[in-house]
């Protein structure tokens, strides 16, 4: 049975001490390192970041933080956006009335409309500096590939979440907007005319577009910008952390990771030294011992 | 001296007060004892107090806009008044400033073809070095490339935003 410290260390504690210790596993100000390590690696929604992180991470310069301010305009825009919706009805009828709602009925609706459009900008912006960040340091190379390619289409995703959410107010910005929008859609060869059908519902923009608009922006795109968000800081960390120079590269290795030594290959005329071994060209037998320990050594 | 030694007791005679001894020497590279390693702090308290200050710090601003700026709200929509000129979001006035040129190039060639290319991007760069440091001199070529069609699809945006009037003539913003 795995070792639950917790357990003792509350036993006979206070009611409060339980309940905390049952939530968190840990101290609430953690002062020795291994309770600080914990404090991260035990909670759920920090779990995915590692408990040390390079020096060199934290200097502004490095990142100059674009990445998570990107990720917090989100976090806003989220959580004014969910308030947002109890105010918010998707028909051309009652959308624009909604709006005009917000400044004069709704207490702070004006502030909470001003936060969630000028926070959709931003993001926007943000992602695209972060974008230019992340290239002009050459952080998109090997092995950081595919991160690059997540934060593609995680600009796209912005990008259309943004639009989607650009026709909801209905009034002849909004909508004027989006018929120029879905009209560049439109101009796809062969299939311009149905992609623009399956955006619009219709071939003007009207109670069907508002309605496909305001659930790909409120449920279909933010569940998948979470999953890929996810996905793109969980593969930061599989790739070792931000990028970095050859070499700190090299002394991040020696700090933390054993090197493994190349053993040279015996000449020709020499007994091999396990006849187990796989000879070149050999394929890998099932249960590669390399299978998954991240020391794979190059050849 | 490539050869693996079978031990040699002869010249590394076995001591039997330890439990281990020196077997052979390989002649090869080892780890890099010598390089000073990379200092490395807690996430907690260093790291999450610092993302702490970067949210606060970012929610303040936008607040603060918030407080300032309306959101716009215009006129109902009416389908039978069109704005004249009537302009798309912000981030894809580019491409609407692309599109008076050429409908297919400006509103699906150019944005298909970019979107490709910049997902390609790490895998064209493949050659190894300049990372984690900016605009590093050996991929100066990739950060020009780059650069150009930022900047100019940032000039196009601009373009549409502020210089474009009736009929999408030019005008100037002032």
């Amino acid at each position: 049975m795995q070792n639950l410290p917790h357990v003792d260390e509350t036993r006979g504690k206070s009611i409060l001490h339980r309940i905390w210790y049952s939530i968190f596993r840990s101290t609430p100000l953690p002062a020795t390192a291994l309770d600080r390590s914990q404090a991260v690696a035990n909670n759920f929604f920090l779990h995915i970041h590692s408990a040390k992180v390079g020096e060199r991470t934290l200097r502004f310069k490095t990142t100059l933080g674009l990445g998570l301010m990107t990720f917090f305009t989100f976090i806003i825009l989220v959580v004014t956006g969910i308030l947002l919706m109890f105010y918010y009805v998707p028909t051309p009828e009652q959308a624009y009335d909604r709006m005009l709602d917000l400044r004069s009925a709704v207490f702070f609706g004006s502030f909470l409309r001003n936060l969630h459009r000028w926070s959709a900008h931003a993001m926007v912006l943000l992602a695209l500096l972060h974008m230019m960040r992340v290239f002009l340091t050459g952080s998109h190379k090997a092995p950081r590939e595919f991160n690059w390619v997540l934060g593609v289409v995680l600009l796209l995703l912005t990008l259309f979440m943004s639009f989607t959410g650009y026709l909801l107010p209905w009034d002849q910005l909004a909508y004027w907007a989006i018929v120029v929008g879905t009209a560049i859609a439109g101009y796809a060869p062969f299939v311009g005319d149905e992609v623009r059908f399956i955006m619009l519902g219709d071939t003007q923009v009207g109670s069907e577009a508002l309605l496909r608009f305001y659930v790909l922006h409120v449920a279909v795109l933010p569940a998948v910008l979470v999953l890929l968000i996810g996905w793109h800081f969980w593969r930061i960390r599989k790739d070792g952390g931000l990028a970095r120079p050859r070499e700190a590269l090299a002394a991040s290795a020696a700090a933390s990771i054993p090197v493994p030594v190349p053993v040279p290959e015996p000449k020709d005329g020499d007994e091999p030294r396990n006849k187990d071994e796989p000879k070149d060209g050999d394929e890998p037998k099932d249960g590669d011992e390399d299978g998954g320990d991240g020391s794979k050594e190059k050849k | 001296m490539s050869k693996i030694e079978t031990p040699d007791f002869e010249r590394l005679p076995v001591n039997p007060d330890k439990t281990y001894g020196l077997m052979c020497v390989v002649p090869t590279r080892t780890e890099a004892v010598t390089i000073e390693t990379e200092k490395q702090v807690l996430s907690w308290p260093e790291g999450l107090l610092r993302y702490l200050l970067v949210f606060l710090a970012l929610f303040v601003v936008l607040s603060i806009i918030s407080l300032v700026f309306n959101a716009p709200l215009e006129e109902p929509a009416n389908a039978l008044h069109p704005p004249n000129p009537a302009k798309a979001p912000w981030y894809f006035l580019g491409l609407q400033e692309m599109v008076s040129y050429s409908a297919f190039w400006g509103g699906v060639g150019i944005p298909t073809l970019l979107v490709l290319l910049a997902i390609a991007a790490p895998y064209l760069e493949s050659k190894p070095g300049g990372e984690g440091v900016w605009f590093h001199s050996c991929r100066s070529a990739a950060n020009w490339t780059f650069l150009t069609i930022m900047g100019t699809l940032g000039v196009l945006t601009l373009i549409g935003t502020l210089f474009r009037g009736k009929n999408w003539d030019f005008i100037l913003p002032w």
